[in-house]
């Protein structure tokens, strides 16, 4: 015994040497490298294990990201297409110049106007001539009065459904000077019902799909939890707090998602760039050609962040069965 | 110290494992648990690491009282004991180093004063040639010395071992119980679990005898000078028939 107690020379007066060095932070930042050289060592442990579960999330991930990229789409579509849905209003007789503004306040102040564009009898013909280029004589003869002035109307985005528009036009029927109201277009409305039926789709599967995920990937966690058992009860024994315990493996999850997540997004924009990025104009539903749009950042932060949650959820509820001591 | 009060334990409703156990060690004693195969002798060692709790009864150390402590405390308590299993529980992936170091990760020290403290207590055991072989390719008895060394890395108050002989050779037993003499020179209370009739002959330390659950013989307790009320105390607690 030559220094035994080397490390009890710097401070400490208990006899029986329950000697500490200067510890390490405690708390899990000044512990995290601890944390994540266990985490990898564990992944590198069993590799088989982690390829399965990063492997899982990626899958299911790609399916949601799939189906949101054409859920995107075709939202950007409707929204193109609803923009273009306005409401026309037709005035009985051209209203005087001097209460165009105080119209336009009127119908303005009806919940649900974007904007309001007045449209007088000369900008009316001359709109129409403009269309007709080329072929004026088809015009010739006809009396500008014959075209009435209108208010062009768009709504905002929330009230564009079938119910809140009959509101609307029911509310703007009451403005003084107002005949006839026209609006929507019935394919629109039938194109928001599918929409509202593809959002419900979405939203059944992605739960399907959540709760699938989930379940397998605590599954095969928990079977690298299994295959360390012996490890855990032995931290338990030597003091080791649960939450020490827990961490390393929480990371694995954590890490295991991201990379599933990443591994998700590069094999999504592999079909993107593949085919799917000039498919639109292949189905003909976007008319500039421009194809269908990648998803944006927000959207590919959603799905890495949904990949992590997986990854973390799915090991903690997988240790909830076996820390416990 | 440490102290069980009346303490039974059942694993199954119909079958006590333990009973009527009553029980002082003081500080800083060197004890050895004895008995037939079967009499307890693990079942209690467990009660005082908290790997089990009572049914009946209660167990002090330190005038700590395992049997109320809440689940976070346990870790605490347990980081004041030295265990050697009687199974070693050596984490056969990780080398001699890592298993070791263990004990002082969960204590969250830094990585350079683990690997000195490591380093230089395997080196006393005689392991240092084999710091980064893994358990399995260790003979039986330099496992019992690595699990030995994570068990008193820590400097612990208490330490326990069960069956710490069992399969070794003469040789390499003299040199275990020379490290648990050497543990307890420096304050270490010793509790050893062992049905191995020679050990305890040898070492002229008190002896507490379990059968069939029950303590059968308190030993006699050795004054060490260092705890003076000792015997009175065991005497107390050695009289049957004034315990319930
Ligand atoms: N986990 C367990 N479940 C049920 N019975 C057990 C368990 N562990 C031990 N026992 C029983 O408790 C008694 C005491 O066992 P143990 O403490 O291991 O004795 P010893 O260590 O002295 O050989 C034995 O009868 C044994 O069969
Ligand atoms: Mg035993």
């Amino acid at each position: 015994m030559t220094a035994p107690k080397a490390n009890a020379m710097k401070k400490t007066t208990k006899p029986a040497g329950a000697v500490r060095p200067k510890l390490a932070q405690e708390g899990f930042f000044g512990r995290s490298g601890y944390f994540f050289a266990r985490a990898l060592a564990n992944l590198r442990q069993n590799v088989f294990v982690s390829v399965v579960t990063v492997g899982t999330i990626s899958l299911a991930l790609l399916i949601a990201a799939l189906f949101l990229l054409v859920y995107v789409n075709l939202e950007g579509l409707a929204n193109g297409w609803s923009d273009k849905v306005q409401i026309t209003a037709y005035f009985d007789k051209e209203p005087a110049p001097l209460a165009v503004a105080a119209l336009k306040t009127t119908v303005k102040s009806i919940p649900g106007t974007k904007s309001v564009t007045f449209i007088s009898k000369q900008e009316a013909e001359s709109r129409l001539r403009a269309r007709l280029k080329g072929q004026e004589s088809l015009l010739e003869g006809v009396n500008a009065d014959v075209l009435p002035a209108s208010l062009e109307i768009r709504l905002d985005r929330e009230h564009r459904d079938n119910f809140a528009v009959t509101h609307y036009v029911a509310a703007l029927k009451k403005v003084q000077g107002i005949g006839e109201v026209q609006y929507g277009e019935e394919w629109v409305q039938r194109f928001n019902t599918f929409m509202n039926f593809f959002r419900l789709m979405g939203l059944l599967l992605g739960s399907f799909l959540t709760i699938a995920v989930l379940f397998i990937v605590s599954n095969t966690i928990k079977l690298t939890i299994y295959a360390r058992k012996e490890e855990l009860e032995l931290l338990s024994l030597v003091g080791a707090t649960r939450f020490f315990i827990k961490a390393p493996f929480l990371i694995e999850g954590v890490l295991q998602g991201a990379l599933g997540a990443l591994l998700s997004l590069l094999a999504l924009a592999g079909c993107y760039f593949a085919f799917l990025h000039n498919a639109g104009s292949f189905l003909g539903v976007n008319p500039a050609g421009a194809g269908l749009s990648f998803l944006s950042p927000l959207h590919l932060a959603v799905i890495l962040g949904g990949g992590v949650l997986l990854g973390f959820i799915g090991s903690l509820t997988s240790l909830r069965r076996f820390v416990n001591v | 110290m440490i102290q069980l009060h009346n303490v039974g334990l059942s694993y199954q409703p119909e079958a006590a494992a333990l009973s009527d156990i009553n029980l002082k060690i003081p500080k800083g004693d060197f004890v050895f648990l004895t008995g037939q195969s079967g009499a307890g002798k693990s079942t209690l060692l467990k009660l005082l690491y908290a790997e089990l709790t009572p049914t009946r009864g209660q167990v002090l150390i330190d005038g700590q009282n395992l049997t109320r402590l809440s689940r976070s405390q346990i870790p605490l308590v347990r980081r004041s004991i030295g265990v050697v299993f009687q199974d070693y529980k050596l984490l056969p992936n990780r080398t001699v180093l890592e298993n070791v170091a263990i004990t002082l990760e969960v204590l969250g020290w830094g990585q350079r004063d683990i690997g000195k403290k490591v380093f230089h207590i395997l080196k006393r055991m005689g392991l240092e040639s084999k710091l980064n072989s893994t358990p399995l390719r260790l003979s039986g008895g330099e496992q019992q010395r690595v699990a030995l060394a994570r068990a008193l890395v820590n400097d612990p108050k208490i330490l326990i071992a069960d069956e710490p002989t069992g399969n070794l050779d003469e040789e390499n037993k003299e040199a275990i119980l020379d490290f648990f003499k050497e543990a307890n020179n420096r304050g270490t209370t010793v509790v050893v679990a062992t049905h191995d009739r020679r050990v305890i002959e040898n070492s002229h330390r008190r002896v507490i005898r379990l059968d069939k659950g029950r303590i059968v013989d308190q030993g006699r307790i050795v004054d060490q000078g260092e705890t003076g009320s000792a015997p009175e105390e065991s005497a107390e607690v050695a009289d049957d028939s004034t315990q319930g």
